[in-house]
């Protein structure tokens, strides 16, 4: 099979809607096709990756434990946004898995580098 | 008439900033849902003034692990006094 360079972007905080589930289940499936797969956490979306989450308290099912799921599949681009945590001012202590901390021209060269950008 | 606004999207929804287009002299702000990530790098609620009251849900901040973060001038509250505080004022205007 043809290999090709997905990047997926994920700028939604978790809980909110389903937008951020969306990304994820989007880009595990493609992982499945031995793809070069990037996962990029931007704006909103790095919020999915504040620790200490528990979605109990609404109802609901912590997706930060799904972050994991990215290395099981073999998604080994974890990568975030520098800016996006700055702006929120979330620190890398703040993170519940280990991510690539990426610069603007870095995030700038990973879409140009990508066949395919998934963005939600 | 008092309002409590309760404000329901992530500050890259812009709400907070329609909200106080109309905010009134006593008047509150509630912050709900993805609404609570308002209160976690503090500065973005510096552009509202201290005359208003603010509140966030603690199941909401408790959910999104960002209780610990919370600006200091924020009361949170539990689903409890939410229902009380949409009897105390005397109308809810809800942005979301």
């Amino acid at each position: 099979m043809q290999h090709k360079t997905l990047t997926f972007i994920t700028r939604q905080a978790p809980y909110g809607n389903n937008k951020a589930k969306l990304v994820m289940d989007a880009a595990l499936a493609a992982a499945v096709f031995e793809q070069q797969i990037n996962f990029l956490f931007m704006d909103d979306g790095v919020f999915q990756l504040i620790q200490n989450q528990n979605a109990e308290f609404i109802l609901s099912k912590t997706t930060s434990r799904a972050l994991e799921t990215l290395e099981l599949y073999g998604i080994e681009q974890v990568l975030v946004d520098a800016a996006s945590l700055q702006e929120r001012h979330i620190a890398a202590d703040d993170l519940s898995i280990p991510v690539r901390v990426l610069k603007a021209e870095e995030v700038r060269q990973l879409t140009a580098n990508s066949d395919v950008v998934i963005n939600l | 008439m008092s309002a409590l606004h309760t404000i329901s999207g992530s500050p890259s929804s812009g709400l907070l900033d329609s909200c106080l287009k109309l905010i009134c002299p006593g008047d509150g702000i509630l912050l709900i849902q993805d609404g609570v990530y308002y209160g976690c790098p503090p500065y973005l609620l510096n552009c509202v003034s201290r005359d208003y009251a603010i509140f966030a849900l603690r199941e909401d901040l408790l959910a999104r692990g960002v209780l610990s973060k919370l600006a200091e001038r924020i009361d949170t509250v539990g689903y409890r006094r939410f229902v009380e505080l949409t009897i105390d004022y005397d109308k809810v205007i809800s942005w979301s």
